[in-house]
């Protein structure tokens, strides 16, 4: 007990010796310096990652109001790792958990539904479910075609923000105007009508490349909030290791062979062993995702190819 | 740091994407590209042509490969998967002929290429290679592959977010000066790891804000206009840095050693864009499944043509394609009516939309003209030619403001040696490193 009680001191006098540097680093400075901190502050072990994203939600909690604080939750193994992390913090500090946020884009697998289901209950979590109902109910499926005049004037006015000027659209949560619809304007939505002023989200910085540059806390300027990113150091091992460690709850399409849960028309499994003994390390995490090509079309999209 | 252990000669090319020769000319007047300016103070600058259609992946392509799209097969960023009207990504692997750096390789020189357009994922190279545009994974996107924890402790950027940038300008220019910034320490790194014969980098980030901002060039007003100049200040100072460690390098001797800077395309204002599929369809060459078409994949029976971006026309042969109809005997008959109609094709104001439709063999010739298209249309400037299959009319707008050129890229060599072709810029380069030391050919037009 004594031991471990010198670490969390000495942790959080790292932190707080951190915290006096931070505001005169630019935001890039600043991703370096965790990174720095996260690789020679001897932050190896599993119980250590755990400690630094305990800092963090504490972190969190502490600069923002618990309304005004939201969690993203998908349901994949990250964000209810992220979920349970803050229920320990919260547990500690003895206050309420923030709300969770899961978006319903229209094409969610049953096993995440039920997932979903078992964690609120068992963790009582408060959880808000969004849909864009206003185009979801316009499509009897996936595929079905949707006339933009039929919308609300909040999604047509999404729209002509990604530039998009035609009279209809085909329903696909994962194409470039079924994902902006479905998940990003229902997700702005939500934040400035509940006035939140930080999401905290799960991602990891082995993830994707592109999230290399994340930080922990991260300005966001449409609509301006604050990301926070608790689990950013995780690795997806680490990932599995809590879960296993920890005997937490995870959607059972990972005993399946999922590596990676998206929507359930473009998820595919690469492999018939469950995930965590798959080879995390030297195959893409994300590859039953039909990550490149939809990649490369997403980019060339924004450049005004496709 | 290696020891540097080569002696002249040695070559530094800057690839600008999309950066226009008037443009150059035009910042240069201004003061806005001090160190560029004095590096053309000597050698030749001049306008460049470059391939049909005129995009990055097809131009760097050609540059790299000295070929035409005949011989080397990168026609656009996606082509048709054979037999099927399914879209591929035609990658760097598939490229079956060899580039600038594998020649330089079988003579025993090493070159660093950083940046280059079409080259994911990486494959071998003698020295060090970082794929450009359209580069996913940064682990797929280098060789050596150790080189990759290295560029991520950097917060290496292939690209920007051009998602974001798109429609948020303050974020884009954030992101383009964060971008470079990160493509400058890589500079760093490998000019000093690697004991290189040739150092390459490309810039990417001119392309994507000229695509999204080009209005803030040409409007002075426009609110953007200072930072549009300040971007290309920023480049300018990028360059400077380089030349200088270049002419500081040991041994260093001009005539021997060779920099050149050389764009892929230029740019212009779009009036107008062309959707090359509506118009098909509107005169009765091509039907849809399913309205609106989500990919040419809806293309429906009785199909004479479809288009695929930018510019490029395929005639539904029966014998080529599943919904083909189109006999053999029927192809040239088609062909000259859509190139004539084409070529007819007028805006709102009565201004032609075309400069030529040509005929594939007009263009190509080479082993991979069977995948070649029919027709190649080559625009106007100010009617950015779309192959996009959702519009219902030919001519709209989009928020992209700036659309690519093919007559009026640039290439500058400090050795005096001229260019107006980007197929011949790749065989300068190369036989730079095998000239008689005090034979420099062609004559200085410093324009």
């Amino acid at each position: 007990v004594h031991v471990f009680g010198a670490l969390i001191f000495e942790k959080h006098f790292v932190t707080q010796d951190a915290e006096l540097c931070l505001p005169n680093l630019t935001n890039k400075n600043r991703s370096m310096y965790m990174q720095e901190v996260h690789k020679t502050d001897s932050v190896h072990t599993l119980r250590q990652k755990i400690e630094r994203s305990h800092e963090i939600i504490e972190e969190a909690i502490q600069m923002f109001p618990e309304d005004q604080l939201c969690m993203a939750w998908t349901g994949g193994k990250d964000s209810t790792t992220m979920l349970w992390l803050y229920r320990s913090v919260c547990s500690k500090l003895g206050v309420r958990m923030p709300r969770a946020m899961f978006i319903d884009e229209g094409c969610v697998f049953e096993e995440i539904v039920a997932l979903v289901d078992l964690v609120r209950n068992k963790w009582n979590i408060d959880v808000e479910i969004l849909k864009n109902r206003d185009v979801s109910d316009k499509a009897e499926e996936i595929g079905s075609l949707i006339q933009v005049a039929d919308l609300n004037e909040r999604n047509r006015a999404e729209l002509s923000k990604i530039g998009f000027t035609e009279d209809a659209f085909v329903f696909e949560p994962e194409s470039f105007v079924g994902n902006h619809l479905m998940k990003t304007a229902v997700m702005n939505t939500f934040l400035i009508k509940n006035k939140i002023k930080a999401l905290s989200t799960a991602i990891r910085w082995d993830e994707q490349t592109a999230r290399n540059q994340e930080d922990y806390f991260s300005p966001r300027t449409d609509p301006p909030h604050t990301r926070v990113h608790p689990i950013l150091h995780f690795t997806e091992r680490d990932i599995w290791e809590t879960i296993h460690e920890y005997d937490l709850p995870f959607c059972s399409l990972y005993v399946q062979g999922y590596r990676s849960l998206g929507a359930k028309g473009s998820t595919t499994k690469i492999s018939d062993i469950p995930a965590w003994q798959q080879d995390l390390e030297n195959t893409p995490e994300r590859i039953g995702r039909g990550q490149d090509k939809e990649k490369i079309m997403e980019q060339l999209r924004s450049l005004g190819y496709m | 740091m290696v020891m540097r252990m080569k002696i002249s000669p040695r070559t530094v090319l800057i690839g600008l994407d999309g950066v226009p020769h008037s443009l150059l000319l035009d910042l240069k007047k201004s003061g806005c590209i001090p160190n560029i300016a004095k590096i053309l103070q000597n050698g030749f600058l001049g306008r460049m042509e470059v391939c049909i259609p005129e995009i990055s992946s097809v131009s760097w392509t050609s540059f790299m490969t000295g070929k035409q799209p005949g011989e080397h097969g990168i026609y656009g960023f996606m082509d048709l998967k054979p037999g099927s009207y399914d879209l591929f990504f035609p990658n760097y692997t598939h490229l079956r002929v060899g580039t600038l750096w594998d020649d330089l390789a079988t003579q025993c020189k090493q070159s660093v290429v950083i940046n280059m357009p079409a080259t994911y994922p990486a494959r071998s190279i003698n020295g060090a290679l970082i794929s450009g545009f359209v580069a996913i994974d940064l682990d797929k996107a280098v060789y050596p592959v150790s080189l990759a924890p290295y560029l991520r402790r950097l917060n290496y950027r292939i690209d920007i977010d051009t998602a974001r940038a798109r429609t948020d300008h303050s974020f884009l220019f954030r992101d383009l000066e964060e971008t470079l910034d990160t493509r400058r320490r890589a500079v760093e790194y490998l000019w000093e790891t690697i004991d290189w014969d040739m150092f390459c980098v490309v810039i990417t980030g001119t392309d994507r804000l000229m695509h999204f901002l080009w209005t803030a060039y040409e409007d002075r007003s426009h609110p953007q206009h200072a930072d549009f100049l300040n971007y290309f200040r920023t480049v300018d100072a990028f360059i400077g840095s380089i030349y200088e460690r270049f002419t500081a390098l040991d041994g260093y001797d001009p005539i021997p050693d060779k920099f050149y800077m050389i764009s892929d395309h230029g740019f212009t204002a779009i009036t107008s864009e062309v959707y090359l599929n509506a118009w098909l369809e509107q005169n009765n060459y091509l039907r849809f499944q399913r309205t609106p078409p989500r990919s040419i994949m809806d293309i429906g029976p009785g199909s004479k043509a479809f288009a695929l971006d930018p510019s490029r026309i395929y005639i539904n042969l029966k014998e080529k394609y599943p919904l083909g109809c189109v006999d053999g005997k029927d192809y040239e008959e088609i062909r000259h009516h859509i190139a004539q109609g084409l070529s007819n094709l007028t805006f709102d104001d009565g201004r032609p939309v075309m400069r030529k439709v040509y005929f594939k063999e007009e263009l190509y010739f080479g082993p991979c003209l069977e995948t070649a298209p029919d027709l190649v249309a080559l625009s106007n400037h100010g009617f950015d030619l779309k192959g996009k299959v959702s519009s219902r009319t030919v001519f709209g707008k989009s928020d992209l403001s700036g659309m690519h050129t093919q007559d009026d890229a640039f290439f500058y060599s400090s050795s005096g040696a001229p260019c107006g072709s980007i197929y011949d810029a790749g065989k300068i380069l190369f036989n730079g490193f095998f000239e008689p030391e005090n034979e420099i050919k062609g004559p200085s037009l410093g324009t």
